[in-house]
């Protein structure tokens, strides 16, 4: 199995504003990554560095331990189809889906033709009058069709509906179980998406909040709750689970930190009236955009 | 070079789009000038007299009808198929390459559609009242190579143009596009201005190279172009 994407001190700004803010991380290959944050975190534009689509402030992006600049043989192994992608005016659906398996040495033209059928995308209809969720869908099927060592999906879900959502979701799965592959996805739909990733990335604010698999991540999400003067005095003598986020009423006042807990800590938790529940991934990912905590 | 085909493939995806229509402009302008000539002979009579004969020469559809369509090809090839072409996995070089052999291929087309014109206008007797639209004078007065070879420089000329500004646009914004194109304006007057001032000169160059003077000036534009579209493409982002 190859090594993955290594991204080294990535910085990108545009004038005075940073987008990026020196980002260190390794994305494994072989792997289903959720890329995660508020709208304005950076999710796009490092999806974009790392594919090449735009170019890096500073620092850099490696292809399993290589810089790839302009080598065909690297930039094939790519597929980056954006949310808002641009199509020649002039192209019909069927176009698009007769030249772009010339691009990949791995397409999957049987993933692609079940994906056209189960989506019920028009071949004949010019792609810039597509329904948003048609375009999601074909953004999809190009994708998934690619078999691209890296694909990237950026938020693929947008203009679906439940169904085909759901249809995604199964066939993600089984194209990246017929070839695991390196997937890296955006999503603000988390708990939707979390049962497919194996890694998440948080950005907040063009840095990394957190990286882990998605078992430690999920584990992290706590939530406290109980009088305030109690939940106040507990967090002080705790410093390691900061609050995240706090919500007030009346008397008392529940908090996102982050866990776990160990049993001396979830013994004082009790002793002070204080009620541990873990919260969602979705709730971590929106208690960390909220806050400046970096976990990573 | 096979890398470079992804990118061809694509610029050709649409066929009648970058092959046909530049025929179909050149059958409109056919159509059009055989109209005017027919208008004015019920009118004058035929066969036409040689005064109208000439004006007709000065015909100069096949030279302006064509670049607005070859320019708006070379933009939406730099915007459009760019952002796929990369989204597809393509580098930035193999894209200028793929798309410039492209935009050799419409060209071609473009030409030989001018040249099967020329020979249906002399078989026809110039469509059989005597309208000139590729026996012209700005294409040689009939001379197959000029028309060919400069309907050839100045398709690509007007698909690099258009390449270069769009892959400006995308590079640079429009702004800096329009600040571009200003220099350009500059540096083009200011070699019209050296030209003007050395007249003599050019009048000898003229006189000793006759149309291929005009060819060549027009595949040097052509070559600037193509060069500053990939110095361009390899800034570009999405």
């Amino acid at each position: 199995m190859t090594a993955g994407i290594s991204v080294i001190g990535l910085t990108k700004t545009y004038g005075d504003h940073t987008v990026l803010d020196d980002l260190h991380l390794t994305f494994a290959a072989g792997k289903i990554h959720g890329l995660l944050g508020a709208n304005g975190t950076g999710k796009t534009t490092l999806m974009s560095l790392m594919s090449r689509h735009t170019f890096p402030t500073r620092g850099s992006v490696l292809l399993d331990d290589r810089e790839f600049g302009e080598d065909p043989r690297q930039a094939q192994r790519l597929c980056f189809v954006r949310e808002n992608q641009l199509y020649n005016d002039a192209f019909k659906v069927r176009d698009v889906l007769r030249i772009a398996p010339d691009f990949y040495p791995k397409w999957d033209a049987a993933t692609t033709t079940r994906l056209v059928d189960r989506f019920r995308l028009p071949p004949a209809t010019v792609v810039k009058k597509l329904s948003r969720g048609q375009r999601s869908a074909l953004a999809i099927v190009l994708a998934l069709g690619s078999r691209a060592d890296f694909t990237f999906l950026d938020e693929p879900y947008l203009g679906l509906d439940p169904g085909a959502r759901e249809t995604f979701y199964e066939e993600l799965i089984r194209s990246y179980g017929a070839q695991p592959r390196t997937i890296i996805m955006s999503t603000h739909l988390v708990d939707e998406a979390a049962p497919l990733l194996e890694e998440v990335v948080v950005l907040n604010q063009g840095r990394v909040a957190l990286q882990a698999p998605l078992e430690e991540a999920e584990a992290l999400a706590l939530t406290l709750s109980g009088p305030t003067t109690s939940l106040d005095r507990w967090l002080q003598e705790h410093p390691d689970h900061p609050s995240l986020t706090r919500r007030t009423l009346g008397p008392t006042a529940t908090v996102t930190t982050l866990g776990p807990l160990s049993d001396a800590e979830s013994a004082s938790a009790s002793q002070a009236q204080l009620r541990v529940t873990s919260t969602s991934l979705q709730g971590l990912v929106a208690a960390l955009g909220n806050s400046n905590h970096e976990v990573a | 070079m096979t890398h470079a085909l992804r990118p061809l493939k694509l610029y050709l995806a649409n066929r009648y789009y970058v092959l046909g229509v530049p025929l179909f402009i050149y059958a409109v302008v056919v159509v059009l000038s055989i109209a005017v000539v027919a208008i004015i002979g019920s009118m004058t009579g035929f066969p036409l007299s040689e005064e109208i004969r000439e004006g007709t020469r000065n015909n100069a559809g096949v030279l302006f009808s064509a670049p607005g369509f070859l320019v708006s090809v070379g933009v939406f090839a730099a915007t459009r198929n760019f952002a796929l072409a990369l989204a597809l996995g393509a580098t930035r070089r193999s894209f200028w390459a793929g798309t410039t052999l492209g935009f050799a291929l419409t060209s071609l087309m473009t030409a030989t559609a001018a040249s099967v014109g020329l020979g249906l206008e002399r078989l026809t007797g110039h469509w059989f009242i005597g309208a000139h639209v590729f026996d012209v004078h700005v294409f040689g007065d009939g001379d197959l190579a000029v028309l060919f070879v400069g309907v050839f420089v100045m398709a690509i000329a007007c698909l690099a143009a258009g390449a270069l500004f769009g892959t400006l646009f995308r590079a640079y914004g429009t702004v800096r596009t329009v600040l571009w194109g200003a220099a350009m304006g500059v540096v083009a007057l200011g070699l019209l201005t050296l030209a003007a001032v050395n007249d003599e000169r050019v009048l000898a160059w003229q006189d000793a190279w006759g149309e291929w003077l005009s060819v060549s000036v027009i595949a040097a534009v052509a070559a600037a172009f193509l060069a500053g579209s990939y110095a361009a493409v390899r800034r570009a982002t999405i």
